[in-house]
């Protein structure tokens, strides 16, 4: 649903792992853009109330952006940026510690 | 883990504001510690120019103003310290203390002098569906653009009021992504507000003409422009497909994948708020701000400076940050005279630029009613999914306050601990009670103010 604007100058590219599949992605984008850019919104993160949720705010304000990285779960994917063999998550089961 | 770290000052946030203050420190020999929860200097308005992706005839002039200030705070001698929350704030007799978190893990800092430049957060404007995947604010859009260049597939409907929608359409109709429209929901009539406001409308003609600029850009793209929509619903199975405004009398559809928000900003309140900085109702910018002297300082020994302290916009932000340093350095100073001079231009810029912002406030103002008009299902706390019909019933039960709504439906207690309810829970109870927000109140913010992990609390506490 989002794509790169042939205008954009070229930047480097990382290997991260989303839910097992590895994929070439720049460098600037944070951990949320990424998974945007790769699948879209409709399957970011499952809330506890059993609804599709997505990244609303993207500057670290409304958690909704909550993804597991590198093993360590509810991190705001905005924050974080891409990095060599980054491995993520998406959180698709209903996940807020306190559900 | 537990570390005690020393600084004379401490800066939080790395946007115009903070950036602006470090580097005047640093001119006068003071090496600040900067905390920034980004990847790199500059802030949301300056994101990603230290490399950027897109260049100037799509970004616009206005973002690129901002490589002066991030090539001199480059070069400072300033402790920049990307990455690094600030969980904690506790003010002391002799300076802060502060709690840190950072990739390395968590930190207990002492300074003696803190500036808060934490920024502003888009409003949160609740309607129905606005909590489906495919309902972005616009400034999540324009962050996507800045960080990748990246637009979206299929043109999307921007909704709301306020520049920063106009912008973002400007930009992406250069990107060759036209949005489909602007709903708009500011009245037509309130355009033709410079009229009344001829002083704030001369100091701020730059950007009076850069909004017509836009307006006319759009026009001439072919983006149908409705002024004056009165209310919005997305709907969609599991994201958005669909939204509807109502608009001249009637309710309109418009399929669409993507709906992209703006309805202004406000200062993000947290940090201030959990260090018992006092906050005040402001009528023209219809939210809270935090009570600052005329130095800019919020209580001994800590100061406000940029849109966290009240929302002036970038250029504001840059000016404030260096007053507030000059406030900070006149405690030891010994060329008194001369940053008196420097202090008087600053003022002089900042209140020529700051001429337009009551013209901006009454031409994009939000109609304070609109919550308590949506319908019962529509979702105020978007973390514990608490409707709009439960703090209803709630307030009917005897929910005086915010901080009881909070404790009789949760709304408030998730993760982003209210930073997307609050005010709105201040607004419905001010329209329901029939008192004015500043009476009603916010809730009470308490530390942590960034999530951290238990693990890194406990390292924290068993060693400091």
């Amino acid at each position: 649903m989002f794509q790169r604007i042939a205008e954009s100058s070229v930047i480097d590219g990382v290997d991260i792992q989303l839910d097992g599949e590895i994929y070439h992605i720049p460098v600037t984008l944070s951990v949320a853009a990424a998974v945007l850019f790769i699948k879209g919104d409709e399957e970011y993160r499952r809330h506890v109330d059993g609804h599709a949720r997505a990244p609303f705010c993207l500057m670290g304000c409304c958690h909704e952006c909550l993804i597991t990285i590198d093993g360590e779960p509810n991190r705001r994917g905005c924050l974080v940026s891409v990095a060599e063999g980054m491995s993520i998550e998406r959180q698709l089961e209903g996940s807020q510690d306190d559900g | 883990m537990g570390e005690l770290c020393q600084a004379e000052i401490a800066i939080i946030g790395a946007g115009p504001a903070g950036m602006a203050a470090a580097i005047r420190l640093a001119q006068a020999g003071i090496r600040p510690v900067v905390f920034d929860m980004g990847n790199a200097p500059g802030g949301q308005i300056y994101r990603q120019l230290n490399a950027p992706v897109i260049g100037e005839t799509l970004s616009g002039t206005d973002y690129y103003r901002g490589r002066r200030l991030l090539r001199d705070f480059s070069r400072a001698d300033i402790d920049y310290r990307p990455r690094s929350q600030v969980w904690w704030g506790q003010c002391e007799s002799d300076g802060v203390s502060l709690g840190v978190v950072d990739s390395a893990g968590a930190s207990r800092w002492h300074v003696h002098r803190l500036l808060l430049a934490t920024g502003s957060m888009e409003r949160s404007w609740p309607f129905p569906g606005w909590q489906l995947p495919g309902l972005m604010q616009a400034g999540a859009a324009q962050i996507l653009f800045k960080e990748g260049g990246l637009v979206p597939e299929a043109s999307p409907v921007l909704a709301g009021s306020g520049p920063l929608l106009y912008l973002l359409a400007w930009q992406y109709c250069r990107a060759g992504c036209a949005p489909q429209r602007i709903l708009d929901t500011t009245p037509a009539s309130r355009y033709r507000l410079p009229l009344r406001y001829l002083r704030g409308a001369w100091k701020g003609r730059h950007y009076l003409m850069k909004g017509s600029r836009m307006m006319l850009a759009l026009k001439r793209a072919g983006v149908p422009i409705h002024h004056g929509v009165e209310a919005l619903e997305a709907t969609g199975r599991n994201r958005v497909e669909r939204v509807h405004y109502y608009w001249r009398g009637h309710w309109h559809d418009q399929d669409t994948s993507l709906v992209l928000t703006h309805f202004g900003v406000v200062p993000e309140p947290q940090l201030g708020r959990a260090i018992g900085i006092p906050y005040d109702w402001h009528e023209g910018q219809q939210g809270f701000l935090p009570v600052r002297n005329a130095s800019l300082q919020a209580r001994d020994r800590v100061w406000i400076a940029g849109d966290g302290g009240g929302i002036g916009g970038a250029l504001n932000a840059e000016r404030e940050g260096r007053l507030a340093a000059l406030s900070m350095l006149t405690v030891s100073a010994n060329d008194v005279a001369d940053r008196e001079r420097e202090r008087r231009r600053l003022e002089h810029r900042r209140a020529t630029d700051l001429a337009v912002r009551p013209l901006l406030e009454a031409m994009f103002r939000l109609p304070s009613h609109w919550l308590s008009e949506q319908p019962d299902t529509t979702l105020v706390c978007r973390c514990e999914s608490v409707s709009l019909g439960e703090l209803r019933r709630a307030i009917e039960q005897g929910a005086v306050g915010p901080n009881q709504l909070k404790a009789f439906t949760r709304c408030g207690m998730g993760p982003c601990q209210g930073r997307e309810c609050g005010e709105s829970v201040t607004r419905l109870l001010s329209t329901v009670q029939a008192r004015p927000p500043q009476e009603v109140g916010y809730y009470q913010v308490r530390p942590p103010v960034q999530a951290l992990s238990l693990g890194e609390l406990a390292a924290m506490a068993t060693d400091a």
